[in-house]
């Protein structure tokens, strides 16, 4: 069985409970309650504290209430037969006879001084109670004082966190910004570094063709000049052939043309 | 808090009805009519039973009367335990009135302490106070304390004045903050069925990584039969009369449900069928 919480000590029907050992139907009606508020949750209290309080009541229920008033009224029974049994074996000693009113009159004194020795306890018992109450209050004023002080220096550590929380948040809120900036401007950089791939790709493209065609025209041009350099080469045996065949003596030769690319033989020897 | 402070009450005002009944060994002049008392829970027999005493002394022959001692169904029953734990211990699941038979003869020397007055008690309270408050921080607390608020704790206990014995003992149940508790437990765990006469060792409040230690944590190291298993329940694990979670964290046990002695006083019996 589980319980809640439920202020048994404060309820007043809890005072009023039977004494002559049996549960009432009003006993019964209260422990209703009690389970009743367990089953509306027990968010206010634990759940093992609510049952230590309910099982506590539940204890004195069956032990201490049923007998508590029986207990009573015979401890003052018997008080009041000690007092009596008392007197009368005051009065056997006694040389006086006094009238029976006389008796009941100084029974009923006797019974007065008792119950005014016990008011005067009470009063003695609720003074000292009543300085301890005034300690016990002083006790909870410094006790205030004290979580007053330590609910402050929360407060104060509560407001520099919140403070600096504020800070890193706009610490955090302008870094990113700052990183999205910076990532825009790096994926239009990237946009620009693919072009700019694409484009050296395609110059690298036209210069390899531009180089391909350099190329054959210089092999176009070196054969021309070799087919140059083997005609002029042969016009010259040709002529000097001529030339010695007309004067009868060998000719050196003298010309070479401009376009001609440098040989050793030919720029060692003498124009 | 105002909560908490009820449960210190209950605690407080637990009462057993008890029927005072004189041995029929006893050598009387006249039949002795049986007493009957309240007894507080968390009081010592022999510091309530002045009127016991006095009951039957007014039957029993002068020359025959010895230290009172007091028995249940055979056993002689321990004045320096808690009237509550000897309760719980011997008749927790009997009829009420609880039934004591008193004695004035044949003291059971081998199984009970003297007790010629009430100086004794108070020595033997006032020690374990001292004993449980060395458990709970160092004896700091009750070091600092005067004399005369020694004797407020035990005049409290003695007259059965809460408000007076909590104005004292509330220093003996405080602890630092940040310690989140004290820095062991002072308990006892008390059962019928060995010989030894109580479990009691060194248990913490937390764990070390900061979790609340509860109940069941306690008896699972100190008493592991205790603990239920397989929803059957072999052990009734009982203090101040009830039965409480084993969820319920050893420290605010300490702190609401210890005796005045300040020792958490926890009965293991044998579970009954109903």
């Amino acid at each position: 069985m589980q319980y809640n919480c439920f202020n048994w000590s404060n309820d007043p029907n809890r005072r009023r409970i039977n004494t002559l050992g049996t549960e009432t139907k009003q006993q019964k009606h209260l422990f209703h309650i009690l389970q009743k508020t367990i089953l509306f949750g027990t968010q206010a209290m634990e759940r093992w504290k609510s049952h230590v309080r309910a099982e506590l009541f539940q204890r004195d229920c069956q032990q201490k209430e049923p007998f508590s008033g029986l207990i009573k009224s015979y401890s003052r029974l018997l008080e009041k037969c000690e007092l009596h049994e008392c007197f009368w074996d005051e009065k056997q000693g006694s040389r006086f006879v006094e009238s029976p009113e006389t008796l009941q009159l100084q029974l009923l004194l006797k019974e007065g001084e008792q119950v005014r020795e016990k008011l005067a306890q009470r009063v003695t018992d609720l003074m000292s109670s009543l300085y301890l109450k005034e300690a016990e209050l002083q006790y909870c004023h410094s006790q205030v004082s004290r979580y007053h002080k330590e609910a402050l220096s929360l407060a104060r550590s509560a407001g520099a966190l919140q403070s600096s929380l504020l800070d890193c948040e706009f610490a955090l809120e302008s870094q990113s910004k700052e990183l999205a900036a910076l990532q825009a401007e790096q994926g239009a950089r990237g946009a620009e570094l693919t072009a700019a791939r694409r484009e050296v790709e395609h110059l690298l493209e036209r210069w390899m063709e531009e180089k391909r065609e350099e190329a054959e025209r210089v092999n176009e041009h070196n054969s021309t000049q070799e087919r140059w350099h083997r005609f002029t080469s042969q016009l010259a045996k040709h002529c000097r052939r001529g030339g010695q065949q007309q004067r009868g003596e060998p000719e050196q030769l003298t010309w070479t043309p401009p376009d001609t690319p440098a040989t050793c033989e030919e720029t060692t020897e003498p124009l | 808090m105002a909560d908490d402070k009820d449960v210190l009450r209950d605690v407080w005002f637990g009462r057993i009805p008890t029927c005072f009944t004189l041995n029929q060994d006893e050598i009387t002049e006249r039949e002795a009519e049986p007493f009957y008392l309240l007894l507080p829970r968390v009081s010592y027999l022999t510091l309530v039973t002045d009127k016991v005493k006095k009951h039957f002394h007014k039957v029993i022959r002068q020359e025959d009367l010895e230290e009172m001692w007091f028995e249940y169904e055979g056993t002689p029953l321990k004045w320096h335990y808690p009237i509550g734990v000897l309760f719980d211990l011997h008749a927790s699941n009997t009829a009420l009135p609880w039934s004591i038979i008193v004695h004035f003869k044949n003291f059971p020397e081998q199984d009970l302490l003297h007790c010629p007055s009430n100086s004794v008690i108070e020595a033997h309270f006032m020690s374990s106070i001292k004993e449980a408050d060395a458990l709970k921080h160092k004896g700091q607390v009750v070091n600092e304390m005067q004399r005369k608020d020694h004797k407020q704790l035990w005049m409290g206990l003695q007259n059965d004045k809460f408000d007076q014995f909590w104005a004292m003992n509330r220093k003996l149940m405080e602890y630092p903050t940040e310690e989140g508790g004290f820095r062991y437990i002072p308990f006892r765990i008390y059962q019928t069925m060995s010989d030894r006469p109580f479990i009691q060792k060194l248990f913490r409040p937390l764990s070390p990584d900061g979790h609340a230690h509860t109940l069941g944590d306690l008896l699972k190291e100190m008493f592991p039969a205790a603990i239920p298993q397989d929803d059957e329940q072999k052990y009734q694990v009982i203090i101040h009369g009830i039965e409480p979670m084993l969820e319920t964290p050893v420290q605010w046990l300490s702190e609401h449900l210890s005796h005045p002695d300040n020792f958490l006083h926890i009965c293991v019996i044998p579970a009954t069928n109903d």
